[in-house]
């Protein structure tokens, strides 16, 4: 299945913005991004509407990882997800240009905690996504499927486009 | 905002869940296998109840096909995407929103009588 | 890079893959849609969704792009007209020739990269733009009248749908009273005037903005477009309904985006 993450330029750019903000000792930050989604003729179109910041003080100071987020975040995202039966996408940034990639923590910790979205809304995709600069990568956990797809394509959709292509 | 009340009343109706729906700032009531009066062919269809005005109309009752009923009807509105499924029509009008939905529903209905 | 486009480097390194990899919805192959064809054919598009349900007819012949007078004669569907046209230019290019109305196919409609509206009629418009909305697809919409008025005059616009920019309610492209009035007519056009000249320049000028949208070729901030176009006194400006637009709060909630209905696949 061919899946494709679009996302308003502005919206993008407020998501980097954020990522981009030094934190007193996380190494990295790390927000939600809620959306929709829908069938296309290619497979599963993603449409990131919103972001969800997550504040200072809801990142737990821990030596072994460079960012750890508190129950106050997962549970917040967690609303959102009921409330506005939310696709929802966990976000943070590789701060360099070019293609970037998930860690093994990455991954491990994605595997742990998005799926626990299905316990909200089961009925709907999730995943995670990482940023650099100029470009992306996701992971989409799709109903029902126990591994995770790759996400093919992602569209900085704007004037002009952004980050239109397949990775 | 229908209640849980107007709600309950649509479900006895249908097949499934009444459901509300908004888009682009309009009123909707998703009313799965809605029971058409008899003589309607086919005699259940999914049905969506528009709330708000639109197109002349004070309330619309859109079916997710054309259906035959025992006097002819225009169906003036074909195809028409709401909520990304299309939907048809029949010209019936000044049908206001004024009273619970299940009355509004209950006005549009009776031209398929 | 193809040497076909080797005299459109300027457009950017990577703009001969970038426009071989987009999808271009085109929803009308007539007066304006067929031009918009023949261009992005030209320019290396590499797939083409085409929406349109129409036979062509021997009043169509004298303004669409690619049509020959046998095709009136057997009444060809216009989709087939546009494939024709655009693999004769471009043969990789991969075409769905979709001949019924796109409301019908919405699965296509999302598939597109950006869509190009060439519909008469505000309904319609209006119809199309909730779809590329949710589906978060730029919409580059032409249109044209021939207007009696002592004796005739001419008049059309190319206007931009962006997400998160003003949509056509915002820029007055039409109103609801245009749309009550339209239904009151039961959306019946008539057989208006359409001539080849206004659909040409209006339809050239929307793939300008769709280049600018795709391409990093120039840095004018053409981020909405309203452009008008009179025909009389062969002018092309820019609306000033567009200043004035609000920002816009008819597309703005997260249940106007995807499908509400939408079921995974199991």
């Amino acid at each position: 299945m061919n899946i494709h993450f679009k996302i308003p330029t502005a919206l993008l750019d407020e998501v980097l913005a954020d990522l981009k903000r030094p934190h007193p000792f996380a190494a990295e930050r790390l927000g939600f991004l809620a959306g929709k989604c829908c069938s296309s003729r290619e497979g599963l179109l993603l449409i990131a509407h919103s972001y969800l910041v997550t504040p200072d003080d809801w990142y737990i100071d821990d030596n072994a990882y460079g960012c750890v987020f508190g129950p106050q975040a997962i549970r917040a995202a967690m609303q959102v997800c009921l409330d506005k039966k939310a696709c929802m996408f966990h976000v943070h940034l590789h701060d360099h240009e070019g293609i970037p990639t998930f860690s093994r923590a990455d991954l491990r910790e994605s595997a742990n905690f998005i799926p626990d979205f299905f316990n909200v809304r089961p009925e709907i995709p999730h995943g995670a996504v990482v940023l650099s600069s100029d470009k992306a990568v996701g992971l989409c956990w799709y109903p029902s499927r126990e591994k995770p797809m790759r996400i093919n394509k992602f569209s900085g959709v704007g004037f002009p486009m952004r980050h239109v292509g397949r990775l | 905002m229908a209640s849980v009340q107007h709600i309950a009343e649509l479900n006895q109706v249908c097949g499934g869940e009444a459901t509300e729906y908004h888009e682009f700032g309009l009123h909707y009531i998703l009313l799965p296998a809605l029971r058409l009066p008899q003589g309607c062919t086919p005699g259940i269809v999914d049905a969506l109840l528009s709330l708000s005005p639109r197109e002349n109309y004070p309330t619309r009752l859109f079916f997710a096909q054309q259906v035959q009923s025992k006097n002819p009807l225009n169906w003036n509105s074909q195809s028409v995407p709401i909520l990304q499924r299309t939907w048809f029509a029949y010209s019936w009008n000044y049908v206001t929103n004024d009273s619970r939905p299940l009355e509004v529903l209950a006005n549009h209905m009776k031209a398929l009588q | 890079m193809k040497e076909q486009f080797s005299r459109q480097c300027f457009l950017g390194a990577d703009s001969e893959q970038l426009f071989a990899s987009l999808r271009a919805g085109i929803v009308g192959l007539g007066g304006g849609g067929s031009h918009i064809a023949q261009q992005l054919a030209h320019l290396g598009v590499g797939h083409f969704a085409l929406f349109d349900p129409d036979v062509m007819e021997m009043p169509n012949l004298n303004r669409t792009v690619g049509a020959t007078h046998q095709d009136a004669v057997a009444g060809l569907p216009k989709v087939r007209i546009a494939e024709r046209l655009i693999t004769g230019v471009n043969p990789s290019a991969v075409v769905w020739p979709i001949q019924k109305p796109w409301q019908q196919d919405f699965l296509a409609l999302r598939a597109c990269d950006v869509v190009f509206g060439c519909l008469d009629g505000f309904t319609l418009r209006a119809q199309l733009e909730e779809s590329c909305r949710r589906a978060l697809i730029p919409l580059i919409d032409i249109g044209m009248d021939v207007h009696e008025a002592s004796p005739y005059s001419i008049a059309g616009q190319m206007v931009s749908s962006m997400p998160g920019g003003p949509c056509f309610r915002c820029v007055q492209l039409f109103k609801e009273a245009d749309l009550n009035e339209e239904a009151a007519r039961y959306g019946a056009a008539g057989e208006n005037p359409q001539v080849i000249w206004p659909n040409g320049i209006l339809a050239s000028t929307a793939i300008g903005f769709f280049v600018q949208l795709f391409t990093p070729w120039c840095d004018a901030d053409n981020a909405n477009a309203f452009i008008g176009y009179d025909g009389n006194r062969l002018g092309l400006e820019h609306d000033v309904r567009l200043a004035h637009a609000p920002r816009c709060g008819h597309f703005k909630g997260i249940a106007d985006l995807g499908d509400p209905f939408w079921q995974a696949e199991l």
